[in-house]
């Protein structure tokens, strides 16, 4: 499979629910993601976690709409055919275009594709390149802040999933798996189990004892 | 209902009608991500007072020349169901329905980053179960804790509380039978707690320039208080995952 997902997570072990306008940290930091400054101090604009001891300012979220970002990787479905392309649905605000000599074939509406992002203009468009071609399986739907975790770091989480299962799945950024054979129901299971514990450590050993069959707690 | 001429001791030895002191706050409960269909939802149980709170968005703005290219809008839907107050209440939308609408979808937009979704609405929708005084602030608080369950980048969470006069006595959140008060007066009052900003203030009633000063200080206050529930509600889910470990 074709992933190439940026780990954001922070590695430090003391860990801070923060909430909309908690103080993240007083000190001069980097500042990372879903923070802002005001009067010199460091604020969190989403529920999450921060890290106080880390050199990056910055909170994890626990939720979002998922915003397009430019080399992102893609689940999408086809909703529409129009001039000399398609449009896809690809859980975001708006639908993205696609020309239809992207692909070799001839696509329906309801057709998976998964996608990369080329570009994202000014009121959060997206435009797709590099689209392939998804028979049967099915779409299972995440929340897209939960999608790094499920990735893990290089991989980790999903080379996990993919050997426990037995699934053929590729994680879109937006939020959508596509899964085929092997066994989706316990797939599923495992992933609303990365999805409940997302915030907390050592997720990848639970979920690989979870999926070999010995009972957690 | 008190008769015309009978005089009611709003305030009787430091206690209230319902046995509260004059800067207590009805019992509150409140509890997050309680709709999986909605982006963020939230249920608020204040007093007599029962409210759900449901969060769409950021999404496309449609009919198109509602949207705004610069930042998104906020549409905020207040409604009192059928049943929530002891006279059937006609469903149809009336003035006052239209006006809280308004001044609490305000206030909210303060407290969102709209840049970030130009083009783009968050609709928000609460609906007034059961009422019993002070229904705009709890639907304000219950948006609020949608709004940070939807994952909307805020500033700060949006926390209010209803302040006012009864019997001649400046007491915080008022119930029914203190709004009522022949020379009661009801401001629902709603800050940005970390700036003290304030994003809603309205007023019926007459006030010394003396009592107002006493009532804001009340009031905000009391908004500090709700803000730390709000505050507990929203990481009670992550603590509760966490213990179960």
């Amino acid at each position: 499979m074709m992933e190439k997902e940026v780990e954001v997570e922070v590695e430090h072990k003391q860990k801070k629910v923060v909430v909309p306008g908690d103080l993240v940290t007083e000190g001069r930091k980097k500042l990372g993601q879903n923070v802002f400054t005001e009067n010199g101090k460091v604020y969190s604009e989403a529920l999450g976690i921060a890290y106080p001891n880390s050199d990056l300012a910055s909170v994890v979220a626990f939720s979002g709409r998922y915003i397009p970002k430019r080399g992102d990787l893609l689940v999408g479905i086809v909703t529409r055919q129009t001039v000399r392309g398609y449009l896809a649905d690809i859980n975001s605000i708006y639908n993205s275009y696609f020309a239809d000599d992207e692909v070799r074939e001839r696509l329906e509406r309801g057709s998976v594709i998964s996608a990369k992002v080329s570009e994202v203009n000014e009121v959060n468009e997206a435009s797709l390149f590099d689209i392939r071609v998804f028979y049967g399986g099915e779409i299972i739907s995440v929340s897209p802040a939960k999608v790094p975790r499920i990735v893990g770091k290089n991989g980790s989480m999903l080379s996990v999933l993919k050997e426990g299962t037995g699934c053929n799945l590729l994680v879109g950024r937006n939020g959508w798996v596509w899964v085929k054979d092997g066994d989706a129901k316990k797939l599923v299971a495992a992933i609303r189990l990365i999805e409940a514990e997302s915030h907390l450590d050592n997720l990848t050993v639970k979920v690989e004892e979870f999926l070999k069959g010995k009972k957690v707690k | 209902m008190p008769k015309k001429d009978e005089k009611i001791e709003y305030v009787k030895g430091g206690k209230r009608l319902d046995g509260r002191k004059v800067d207590e706050l009805r019992p509150i409960k409140m509890e997050v991500g309680v709709l999986p269909r909605a982006d963020g939802s939230a249920y608020i149980e204040w007093g007599q007072n029962k409210i759900i709170a449901g969060v769409m968005g950021p999404r496309e703005a449609l009919p198109k020349h509602t949207q705004n290219p610069y930042k998104a809008r906020v549409s905020y839907t207040y409604r009192m169901a059928t049943f929530s107050v002891p006279d059937r209440k006609n469903p149809r939308p009336a003035r006052r329905e239209i006006e809280i609408s308004k001044v609490s979808g305000e206030a909210l937009e303060r407290a969102i980053f709209l840049e970030r979704f130009p083009n783009t609405t968050i609709d928000v929708f609460v609906e007034i179960l059961d009422s019993n005084a002070g229904t705009r602030v709890a639907a304000l608080v219950a948006a609020s804790l949608a709004l940070a369950d939807a994952g909307l980048p805020m500033r700060d969470l949006v926390s209010a509380v209803g302040v006012g006069k009864a019997g001649g006595e400046i007491i915080l959140d008022l119930n029914k039978d203190e709004e009522d008060a022949p020379d009661a007066v009801d401001i629902p009052l709603a800050i940005l707690p970390r700036t003290e900003e304030i994003v809603l203030l309205q007023m019926d009633g007459l006030l010394t320039k003396a009592e107002w000063a006493k009532s804001l200080k009340l009031g905000i206050e009391g908004c500090k208080q709700i803000h730390e529930m709000q505050r507990q509600a929203l990481r009670k889910k992550f603590a509760e995952a966490e213990a179960k470990r």
